[in-house]
């Protein structure tokens, strides 16, 4: 099966060094390391934002350079880690602009944005503007243009950032509806591999460490040894996946700051 | 409902267009009047206004959204300079008539698109910081200044009126041989900034996300900066620089366009147009048997309010 999304010996810069990946279709991968480890570059690598200095990115077999802008967007959607929220734009706007790839009217997209919304469960957020929401509902709103790209790979960088915990269990249960049961290709950047187990099936969620721009290791989300490998990765244990609060942060384990 | 506000929104501001424009075109008008006066004196006059309203405001709206910079406006990124720069090199070649405006427009044309590509080359190289933007816009505007003042200083005098009274920035009294040589670049570059609107509303959210739903960026952003420079300059070469109402219309139509981002830039072309026909109206009679160049009374709104902003920096430009 053609991967839906490839990178072969892709580097930019000192951000990613000669990587290798393949996504295969209706798969969900799950990018874990440090800060500056080159994770959102590799979602801006896919979602052809960024073009690779040496190396190919490829969309459904084809060199994402030789796509339209058009055509990459309909088959990649990105969620940004932090979109930039200016501006007076409603959730029926912002839903409806995620469409701007169809060739339809701007009523005819801000129904569809509608339906999306409710979908969500943010219907009675559509008029309101994204500048005024909290972090919850914002997201949300994001999650419904994500959708509404109607795109088959989905791109989504720390979606759960600055959010509560309701709406962070929220965020990854809308990810793990997306992929586990509408059938979108997940890619998603994260250091929180608890809620990870939220998507759906662990054994069928591969994660990905990143370190200094390089693939170093890929087990799936229920591998036994994947706690050993955080620690390394990170420098601090990690609980076993299948202890209660598994594949958090071992706190047990760590000494606390003394007064 | 949504759709009939939109609608009923427009009525009123076309409504009050036609008001303005009616004022502008029967307000003191003497009862002996020629329909000369009426119809070669105060018709063209009025286009002149309404087309040069509705352009720069229209500008204004396109380069607050482009730049995310409620700032950004023709006169302080420095197209206004250049295509003034432009123009005035023209006038002081010595040409009449059609001819000569048609020379004046291009000249200024490739003014405006100077300062512009130096201000995109400025906007690309430093992506992240949208005050340097407007920085190389004041750098553009006081260098160009510089030179043209070293070429009025070096005009003979008998033309240093007339550059000086056009540098002012006034609606002309020409006929409309001269408006409807203007009529077609200012209606072209109308449509090329209509037509990209839903582009701009995406690039509100930044331009990565933007390109990620599949806007074409870049050639969105040359596009409109270069319909931008086209209206502006034949604009320019009409009136002379004519300054904030690029800045102030798309602050007033903001109020109007809650929740619809895309309707910003026609609303602000209508509402331009009958701002600027309401201010030369107001030109034309504040003092009496003198009139003010028009763009000192946009001045006058306009200094104030870009002070607010600064003050204020509001963050709504959608």
């Amino acid at each position: 099966m053609t991967p839906i999304a490839r990178l072969s010996g892709a580097s930019l810069g000192s951000r990613v060094t000669d990587m290798d990946l393949a996504v295969s279709p209706q798969s969900c991968v799950v990018f874990v390391g440090k800060n500056g480890a080159g994770k959102s570059t590799v979602l801006q690598l896919l979602a052809g934002l960024l073009a690779p200095t040496r190396g190919s990115a490829e969309l459904s077999g084809r060199p994402i350079g030789e796509l339209g802008e058009r055509q990459r967007a309909g088959l990649a959607a990105w969620l940004p880690q932090r979109p930039q929220v200016e501006g007076t734009l409603t959730a029926r706007e912002v839903v409806g602009l995620a469409r701007f790839r169809f060739d339809e009217g701007m009523e005819a997209s801000s129904r569809v944005a509608e339906a999306h919304l409710a979908h969500v469960g943010a219907r009675h957020l559509t008029d309101q503007r994204l500048d005024s929401m909290s972090g919850g509902e914002a997201q949300r709103v994001l999650l419904a243009a994500l959708r509404a790209q109607e795109a088959p790979l989905l791109l989504v960088d720390e979606p759960a950032n600055h959010l509560d915990p309701l709406a962070q269990v929220h965020t990854y249960q809308a990810l793990g509806e997306l992929w586990h049961n509408e059938g979108a290709t997940l890619c998603l950047v994260t250091h929180d591999l608890r809620l990870c187990q939220l998507l759906g099936p662990a054994e069928r969620v591969l994660v990905v460490g990143v370190a200094a721009g390089r693939i170093t290791w890929q087990l799936p989300l229920s591998a036994p040894e994947l706690p050993l490998e955080l620690e390394h990765l990170y420098g601090v244990p990690f609980a076993p996946s299948e202890s209660p609060g598994g594949l958090g942060i071992a706190v047990d384990r760590l000494e606390p700051a003394r007064p | 409902m949504k759709k009939a506000s939109g609608a009923l929104r427009f009525a009123l501001l076309i409504l009050l267009l036609v008001a303005v424009s009616a004022l502008a075109l029967f307000w003191r008008l003497p009862e002996n009047a020629s329909s000369f006066v009426l119809w070669q004196l105060r018709a063209p006059r009025l286009l002149v206004g309404v087309l040069a309203g509705s352009q720069l405001a229209l500008v204004g709206a396109a380069y607050q959204t482009l730049f995310r910079n409620p700032l950004a406006e023709a006169s302080t990124l420095g197209t206004t300079a250049g295509a003034a720069l432009g123009a005035l090199l023209s006038l002081t070649l010595d040409l009449r008539g059609v001819g000569a405006f048609a020379a004046t427009s291009v000249f200024s044309f490739a003014g405006a698109t100077i300062a512009s590509l130096f201000l995109l080359h400025v906007a690309a190289s430093a992506r992240a910081r949208l005050e340097e933007v407007l920085l190389a816009g004041v750098a553009i505007t006081l260098a160009t200044s510089a030179v043209a003042q070293t070429v009025q200083a070096l005009t003979d005098p008998d033309r240093l009126f007339s550059a000086t009274m056009w540098s002012l920035g006034q609606l002309p009294q020409v006929g409309f041989e001269r408006v409807s040589a203007g009529l077609v670049p200012v209606l072209a570059a109308t449509a090329l900034l209509l037509r990209r609107r839903r582009a701009l509303g995406a690039m509100l959210l930044g331009e990565q996300w933007a390109r990620s739903v599949g806007v074409p960026t870049r050639r969105v952003r040359l596009e409109v900066l270069l319909a931008s420079c086209l209206g502006v300059s034949v604009i320019v070469a009409l009136c002379g620089p004519i300054a904030f109402v690029g800045l102030i219309v798309p602050h007033l139509a903001r109020p109007l366009v809650r929740g619809q981002a895309q309707a910003l830039l026609p609303v602000s072309a209508l509402l331009g147009a009958s701002f600027l026909t309401l201010s030369d109206l107001c030109a034309r009679h504040l003092l009496p048997a003198r009139e003010l160049p028009v763009g000192a009374l946009t001045a006058a709104f306009g200094a104030p309010l870009l002070l607010w902003i600064i003050a204020h920096r509001p963050r709504t430009l959608g």
